[in-house]
């Protein structure tokens, strides 16, 4: 009988870099006892066709007919349901899976090269700045990310090709691997005499001892669950009852079923969650959270009215619905109407994934599982102009962009002299109008608050307030200027209609001038729905008004604005000149060198 | 004096009768006995841009004049000033008003105004710039002219939470208490000082407000401070805020931060130009 006692220990490593992740994966193992043959791994995720995307990519895993919510990695299927992650994968009971490769050099510069930006890969560097090491005895070994937190082991095993372990991290490893041979029926193996394990058809399964305390569960977390597959579920549940298995949810068909296969959880040693499924089981159709508000009511919606008889926007809204839908209509979308729920899904994702990176999950209202409603299927911001393009410029606005210093690129690639050179955004100065309105990857607050005769507009993102007039008021004169402008607003029925001119031109919004008019309309759609519409003109800068939309939701329960001391923390400017100031005296050393060495 | 007080059901079912009380509004107004101008549920209506005129955002405590950086002649001096602080000295623990001492020292360059920093509690009252209140039926928001800080002040929630995170102008639930409008601040970070003189305290500060209108345009402004790390007992600033009475009087956007930048970031910044510069 094997003993499961030589267990691997998890090594000291630095982390290369922050990844950009998101969405939850939910591993879910489905592993036919050792009798049957091939193995199937369920796992989860929020964005499930980025999932399906990132490991065909990058770990050489295949699309399956008929289902964009699972890929088979060839000894095991790998399975993403919908949902918020609530942490990476270790520190529970599902430490990490492992996937094996004919030429692990190779694969390790190849998935180098794709870089952690957006959906990339994260890996893991060793001590002496390697990603690889040779584990004695066995093969060469390296770790990765992926984008949602789960940990990757990538070995060079050729015995085993394609996915090739589980890893579990147990309190007691030898009971914990007992518990699942004696359960699901793996067989005991050792991996070149270095190793034990179970085997699950080609699948093995590991277990090392927890490093400190209790595993956390592994429900929610970026491997949710493994997954076994019984012949008989409800014969099998009898026996694995029998056996003092507990049940958390009896077998039976889940809701969203894609096929008639019936799935019970089990509860596995060190917290970790444990599906038992039947034969033909084809996942579950994905929830993209409730689209409850956007269905029609019978009743017309009646906008409430504070005290004092204006229409009430007041609350704390969030702009996390949002967030995704670019500006523009994309060329290839130019005939669709809406997105279907998993692409909005998807494209949310990407923007999460894609708009920053070395920023950690945590950050991402997105990813938390704050936001429980669907994401937007709104295809683009602009409505009009009816192709949802920003209108050309004119000629004028032409001329300013070829002679423009700083275009949003040169913002990134100019080494900055100092503070200056950098975006009035980095500077923690303004986002401008309406910059300051559009749905950002975190810190998507607004609170309106509502005084007879005014309302403040407050954007928790680097928080900017605007005070707006619904009485009619005199203008400022042209000697102020103000980066949010002078605000005009007033009821136009249940909408607050604000005007607002007189900016200084300095934030720049697609090219905005001084010269630019801002139309808001704030109308509430429902009980939960505010819809903004902005237009702007700006005669200097396009030969046409544009007009965009978009949806904020209520959110009361849950969000409260938290200060966002943006300058008061910005230690990333003293960091980026910082860099910029060692740079300069590394070129300058350089220089001195070489004008030295000429001599 | 004619005060209409309304009992709670009272209030209550008036909230819910919003148009109803659209009309009672201007009857109540034109009380001419009431010298406290009325909101639509009875309590004094402290809309409005106000502002207090005073040298305390110079210092709390009585302050001779003083002069500033020499090169700007009288532009920086410290007027002269009457304390704000009721029984005139502020009740230091001996290491803090030695503390004190030393950030008055090097005022010119750690006070957080000078870097633009978030005033606090209750410095941003009276700073030298208007501030807009505005009262509505949930809370009462508070924008003032210093560096974009504004506060919310919940009126709405019968068992207050603690902070849920310290931050620079803290969290605050408000009450009303007859015709003044009491305030309980804290969650502080600990890093705001109240003038430019030095003068702090720590993030266990507490701050309890009390706004009270004494006729249309003056209310008399109490702040009381606890901070048992810093303070040998709790004590209290007063002094009257003033409406301002200019026709389109109005709060301007003051974002200050790029004002700050060479106290801050000058070490930083280039000095000679280098050949090179822009990162391929």
């Amino acid at each position: 009988m094997a003993t499961y006692a030589d267990v691997k220990k998890p090594r000291p490593a630095t982390i290369l870099s922050a990844s950009a992740v998101a969405a939850a994966l939910l591993l879910g193992l489905t592993a036919v006892p050792a009798a049957a043959g091939d193995v199937t791994v369920q796992l989860t995720t929020s964005a499930r066709s980025e999932a399906v995307k990132w490991y065909a990519r990058h770990l050489d895993c295949e699309p399956i007919e008929g289902r964009a919510e699972a890929i088979d990695c060839g000894n095991a299927v790998i399975e993403f349901n919908q949902g918020p992650i609530m942490g990476a994968s270790q520190g529970t009971g599902i430490d990490h899976l492992g996937f094996s490769f004919a030429d692990l050099e190779e694969k390790m510069a190849e998935l180098e090269a794709v870089g952690v930006r957006g959906s990339g890969v994260r890996l893991q560097r060793y001590d002496d700045g390697s990603t690889l090491r040779e584990e004695p005895g066995l093969f060469k070994v390296g770790r990765i990310f992926d984008p949602w937190g789960t940990r990757i082991e990538v070995v060079e095993d050729p015995d085993t090709l394609g996915f090739h372990h589980v890893h579990l991290s147990a309190s007691d490893p030898v009971r914990t691997l007992g518990w699942y041979r004696e359960t699901f029926g793996g067989v005991p193996e050792s991996l070149r005499g270095v190793q034990d394990g179970l085997r699950f058809g080609e699948v093995w399964l590991f277990a090392s001892e927890h490093p400190e305390g209790q595993p956390a569960p592994s429900a929610g977390r970026a491997i949710d669950h493994l997954a076994f597959e019984v012949a008989d579920l409800d014969t099998a549940a009898v026996g694995l009852r029998d056996r003092g298995v507990r049940f958390t949810a009896d077998p039976e068909r889940p809701a969203g079923g894609r096929s008639g296969a019936k799935r019970g959880f089990v509860s596995a040693p060190d917290n970790v969650r444990v599906a038992v499924i039947e034969p033909g089981w084809q996942g579950v159709d994905a929830d993209f959270g409730s689209d409850a508000d956007e269905v029609a009511s019978a009743e017309p919606y009646v906008v409430p009215r504070t005290p004092w008889g204006t229409p009430d926007l007041q609350g704390m809204w969030s702009g996390n619905k949002a967030h995704g839908i670019p500006l523009e209509r994309p060329e290839d979308l130019a005939d669709v109407e809406e997105l279907t729920a998993e692409e909005a899904a998807a494209r949310r994702e990407r923007g999460t994934l894609g708009s920053i990176w070395g920023y950690e999950r945590e950050w991402r209202d997105t990813t938390l599982g704050y936001v429980k409603s669907a994401p937007s299927r709104q295809v683009a911001m602009i409505i009009d102009p009816p192709d949802g393009r920003i209108p050309p410029l004119t000629e004028e606005a032409l001329e300013r962009q070829r002679n423009a210093r700083q275009s949003f690129g040169d913002y990134v690639r100019r080494r900055p002299a100092g503070p200056e050179d950098l975006s009035a955004y980095v500077r923690c100065i303004s986002r401008g109008l309406p910059g300051m309105m559009m749905p950002s990857i975190y810190n998507n607050g607004l609170q309106i608050s509502q005084s007879p005769g005014f309302v403040a507009i407050q954007k928790e993102m680097i928080h900017e307030t605007r005070v707006v007039p619904t009485t009619e008021r005199e203008p400022l004169g042209p000697g102020i200027r103000q980066w949010l402008g002078d605000p005009q607003g007033r009821w136009e029925g249940d909408t607050l209609v604000v005007e607002t001119t007189g900016f200084n031109g300095r934030t720049n919004y697609r090219g905005s001038s001084e010269n630019m008019k801002l139309t808001e309309r704030y109308t509430r759609l429902g009980p939960n729905r505010l819809e903004y519409r902005f237009t702007v003109e700006d005669p200097t800068v396009w030969t046409q008004p544009w007009t965009g939309r978009f949806e904020f939701e209520l959110d009361n329960e849950q969000y409260e604005l938290v200060e966002y001391a943006c300058h008061e923390g910005n230690y990333g400017m003293t960091n980026i000149l910082s860099g910029a100031r060692a740079r300069d005296r590394e070129e300058a050393a350089a220089a001195a060198e070489s004008g030295s060495g000429a001599q | 004096m004619t005060k209409r007080r309304h009992s709670k059901p009272w209030r209550r079912a008036l909230s819910l009768a919003g148009l109803m009380l659209a009309l009672l509004v201007p009857v109540q107004a034109q009380d001419a006995s009431d010298p406290v101008p009325r909101h639509y549920d009875g309590n004094p209506d402290i809309n409005g841009v106000w502002q207090a005129i005073n040298t305390a955002h110079w210092n709390l405590e009585d302050h001779s004049a003083a002069g500033g950086p020499a090169e700007y002649g009288t532009l920086t001096t410290m007027p002269p000033g009457q304390g704000v602080v009721v029984g005139g000295e502020i009740p230091y623990q001996d290491w803090a008003r030695e503390q004190q001492r030393k950030n008055f020292e090097n005022r010119w360059r750690e006070d957080p105004e000078a870097k633009c920093y978030l005033p606090g509690v209750p410095r941003a009252t009276y700073m030298p710039f208007p501030f807009q209140i505005l009262q509505g039926n949930t809370h009462i928001m508070i924008v003032y002219g210093f560096a974009e800080a504004n506060r919310t002040i919940h009126m709405d929630k019968e068992n207050p939470e603690p902070a849920p995170i310290d931050s620079w102008m803290g969290r605050s639930h408000g009450r009303w208490e007859g015709d003044t409008l009491v305030v309980e601040a804290a969650g502080f970070t600990g890093q705001a000082w109240f003038d430019r003189a030095g003068n702090f305290a720590s993030d266990t500060l507490r701050v309890t407000e009390r706004y009270r209108p004494t006729g249309p345009n003056t209310m008399t402004y109490e702040a009381t401070l606890e901070d048992p790390n810093v303070f040998t007992r709790p004590w209290t600033i007063r002094m009257p805020l003033y409406r301002r009475l200019e026709d389109n009087v109005r709060v301007l956007e003051y974002k200050c931060v790029e004002f700050s930048e060479e106290l801050l970031y000058g070490h930083l910044r280039r000095r000679e130009e280098t050949p090179t510069g822009d990162d391929p």
